[in-house]
């Protein structure tokens, strides 16, 4: 009779124990447990075992794995997740690990979505196989591409379930990565007549010039609540909006501003500051130069007497003197 | 001086003295100080010809001489005095809204023969007044010179620099060319003159000789007046700033800066950052007499003008109810800085302009973010600031990210220099008025034949007036001008009106921006 060696198996040997045990482990120690606590808790397990029961537990999307300055670390993962990776895992059951992999990649950056070549320096795959794994995955309606507002030619991949951050679409002043000019200079428009009647009858009370002055400002918070009574507006807009509009008249030189120190707790403080906007004039009428033709002249460097263009035979002049 | 500088200096130089004196003004502005000699020898003209028109140039302050060693005289022309001569409408129409008409006349002698004594301008105003005056009235004399002395006073005329009286005669030979000093003090004395007489009519001269025997004879005086260009700018400036405090804030605020401001007119110097400072109390008490606001009101408004953002008046202390001054350079630079608004708002549209004074408030701006401050478009926006760059209103700073500055990796930022673009837009409006001036002449050329044929009918009818002729010859003469000529003229005339009124308007223009240029080169 031959000697058969029988390899004693430890009484927990099982592959299906190992894993048990380590996720019990896990959820003792939510931060995550190195290599070193498994071994210490089966010490009588082969390091060769832990590694397929480890490996087995990522693969099955329950353990999370990450690196720390110790070492490496394993972590359970949410419940939340895991009920959303199986039902992932139940989609792409035929895909490889590389689609998971960019799955990961994509959910990890949340709602502001990832560039494709970030993808690539995620992952360490080539060109050809991420856009092969992007067009799966989109087909499979897991994520979907945005365009950003920013650089019309990026295209940024999410979730498909979520909804795109303020940065990428551009906020309210945006649809459709389109910009909105019309709204903005109706915004623009009303705001001015808004603050310009507020001074009319700021200037008609006659009363104290002091007095007439602080009237004829107007709070960011006065125009938002102004606006939003208006209903022009199909999208919410915040006072940051508006202040935004409002800055806009400020370039235009029709509204000046200042800020004042104002009570924490006073309607539409900021920080202890409010800003204050007024309609003024401007200081000096259209200049003398621009009275002229020559002023606004598109051809004015090419005109000089005895040429193609002279004053003499200046055609702007002559429909000018027959005003 | 550029090349627009001095087409312009030669057209005014050719309109108001001719061909010569242009000819050899233009040569000194073109080549600098030059001795006699060598200016008759470049231009070709005869010595006695040049030596006429370097008196006429002199009379009216716009070439200065100078002894330079070994005994040669330098004769140096100076070219913005020349560009003044496109202001004088302006200085006269600002003294007849202040002095009237007499004061309107006097100026107008003064700058149209350089220097004047006092006595000759005071005859020549009195006998031009009594011209337009009612029969049998005739202008006193005594009236005149008193505006005279009231001009004086207000530092509108000043003396001109004369030969100092030495007390002992020098024994050696005299120089060359006298050196002029004028005293500080003695700049605005006016002589003691007893004038006495009366305005005397062109026509009627010899009646009114037979009618003043007891007349004395007018003591004439020696010493030049002209008049005082830099007052004049000064005066100007003051508007500028009363018309834009006016428009900001309202019509009362004006007037207090306004007396501000005439407070300070002979106590501060033109080129001053800073007036002196005023206190409440004096400035309630210079208040002219129509504005009854009460203490507190004007101690209000002080206030107001002060914590303004527009900075005209700052606040310098508390003492006498608080101290003001008005800040000329911050004025002036503001007022040029809203004359370049205007004017790349009326070239380029309104959002340009709320680009450009976006890229003023924030001094250095990168192209993405004055997208997302003004709210335009990214493609009109990158248009529009490619078009001021290109036409120089706006200029980049690069900023390398990487020693070898390459373009992808270098940051772009849009800035606005006021002084460059101020001594640009100068230029260009330099040349415009010539091209107006120009377009003037070139109109009248056009219509020379037609000119000459209504003034020869004028003459005509004139004459035939005087002689005693009847309605119907007057009519017949009148009827040589067909209709559609009379047309022609009218065109003509309002033509030439326009542009004329078109090169003081742009002139206006030049005075800002000359005054911010001047002042800021003054600080530095």
């Amino acid at each position: 009779m031959a000697e058969v060696k029988v390899k004693v198996q430890p009484p927990d040997a099982d592959p299906v124990e190992i894993e048990n045990r380590i996720i019990e482990l896990c959820h003792q120690f939510p931060h995550g447990i190195t290599d070193q606590v498994i071994q210490n808790e089966m010490p009588h397990i082969e390091a060769q075992q832990r590694a397929v029961a480890i490996n087995r537990l990522l693969s099955m999307g329950q353990l999370d794995l990450l690196r720390s300055n110790t070492g490496l670390l394993y972590r359970i993962k949410d419940s939340q997740n895991a009920g959303s990776v199986s039902f992932y895992l139940s989609k792409m059951k035929g895909s490889d690990n590389q689609e998971k992999l960019v799955y990961q990649i994509i959910e990890d950056a949340g709602n502001k979505g990832i560039w494709s070549r970030d993808i690539r320096y995620k992952s360490n795959l080539p060109l050809t196989e991420i856009n092969k794994i992007l067009k799966n995955l989109e087909s499979k309606k897991l994520i979907k591409a945005v365009k950003s507002v920013a650089a019309s030619k990026k295209k940024v991949y999410m979730l498909y379930n979520l909804q795109p951050d303020r940065s990428v679409t551009g906020g309210a002043w945006y649809s459709d990565q389109d910009f909105e000019s019309e709204f903005v200079e109706v915004l623009n428009q009303q705001c001015f007549k808004f603050l310009q009647s507020k001074a009319e009858t700021a200037r008609e009370s006659k009363q104290n010039p002091m007095i007439q002055r602080n009237s004829s400002f107007a709070s960011s918070h006065e125009v938002w609540k102004y606006i939003c009574e208006l209903g022009i507006s199909k999208v919410e807009l915040s006072m940051e909006d508006i202040e935004t509009i409002l800055n806009t008249l400020i370039y235009d030189g029709k509204v000046e501003m200042t800020i004042i120190a104002a009570k924490e707790g006073t309607v539409g403080s900021v920080d202890g500051h409010m800003k204050l906007y007024r309609a003024v004039n401007p200081i000096i009428p259209p200049t003398g130069l621009v009275r002229a033709p020559c002023g606004l002249c598109p051809v004015f460097d090419d005109c000089h007497e005895g040429g193609e263009i002279s004053p003499s035979n200046c055609i702007y002049m002559t429909e000018w003197l027959e005003f | 001086m550029t090349q627009a500088e001095i087409k312009l200096c030669s057209l005014l130089l050719q309109e108001h003295f001719g061909e010569i004196v242009e000819k050899i003004g233009v040569h000194l502005i073109r080549t600098g100080s030059q001795p006699l000699r060598v200016i008759a020898h470049d231009t070709g003209t005869s010595l006695d010809q040049v030596k006429k028109a370097l008196c006429v140039l002199v009379q009216h302050n716009l070439v200065s001489y100078q002894v330079h060693k070994r005994g040669v005289v330098e004769y140096e022309a100076q070219c913005s005095r020349v560009l003044r001569m496109l202001r004088y409408p302006r200085y006269i129409y600002t003294t007849k809204t202040l002095y009237s008409d007499t004061g309107e006349l006097i100026v107008e002698e003064l700058l149209l023969n350089g220097k004047l004594t006092m006595s000759a301008v005071v005859k020549k105003v009195a006998d031009r007044l009594t011209e337009t005056m009612e029969d049998g009235k005739t202008m006193d004399y005594a009236e005149v010179s008193n505006t005279f002395v009231r001009l004086a006073d207000t530092h509108f005329v000043q003396r001109c620099p004369s030969v100092p009286t030495t007390e002992n005669s020098d024994p050696g030979p005299p120089p060359p060319a006298p050196t002029l000093v004028i005293n500080e003090k003695d700049m605005y004395l006016v002589p003691k003159l007893s004038l006495i007489g009366k305005g005397k009519r062109r026509r009627s001269s010899d009646e009114d000789a037979a009618g003043e025997p007891k007349a004395k004879r007018p003591k004439y005086t020696t010493d030049n007046k002209e008049a005082n260009l830099d007052r004049f700018h000064q005066h100007f400036r003051d508007q500028a700033i009363v018309s834009a405090v006016a428009n900001r804030m309202d019509q009362t605020s004006s007037e207090i800066v306004r007396t501000m401001l005439r407070m300070s007119e002979i106590t501060t110097s033109s080129s001053a950052p800073f007036t002196q400072p005023l206190s409440s109390n004096e400035i309630f008490r210079s208040l002219p007499v129509g504005y009854n606001i009460s203490k507190q009101v004007l101690d209000q408004y002080l206030t107001l003008l002060a914590d303004d953002p527009l900075e005209f008046v700052g606040k310098s202390g508390d003492s006498g109810g608080g101290m003001y001054v008005i800040n000329l350079h911050k004025a002036l630079a503001s007022l040029a800085t809203a004359t370049l608004e205007s004017v790349v708002q009326e070239r380029f549209g309104s959002r340009c302009a709320r680009i450009f004074r976006l890229v003023l408030q924030k001094k250095h701006i990168e192209q993405k973010q004055v997208e997302d401050f003004a709210m335009i478009p990214a493609k009109e926006a990158k248009d529009m600031l490619y078009k001021m760059l290109s036409e120089n209103f706006m200029s980049l700073q690069e900023i390398p990210k990487t020693p070898d500055h390459a373009p992808s990796r270098t940051f772009y930022l849009y800035t606005v220099n006021i002084l460059s673009a101020a001594r640009m837009l100068l230029h260009r409006c330099y040349k415009s008025i010539a091209n107006l001036i120009e377009r003037r002449q070139f109109e009248t050329k056009e219509n020379k034949r037609l000119l000459e044929k209504s003034q020869r009918v004028e003459a005509i009818i004139a004459s035939m007036q005087a002689t005693g002729a009847e309605e119907a010859q007057l009519q017949e003469i009148e009827e040589m001008i067909t209709a559609p000529e009379r047309q022609q003229l009218e065109t003509l005339k309002r033509n030439v009106n326009k542009l004329d009124a078109s090169e003081i308007q742009v002139d206006e223009t030049i005075f800002l921006l000359e005054s911010y240029i001047e002042c800021t080169m003054k600080r530095q």
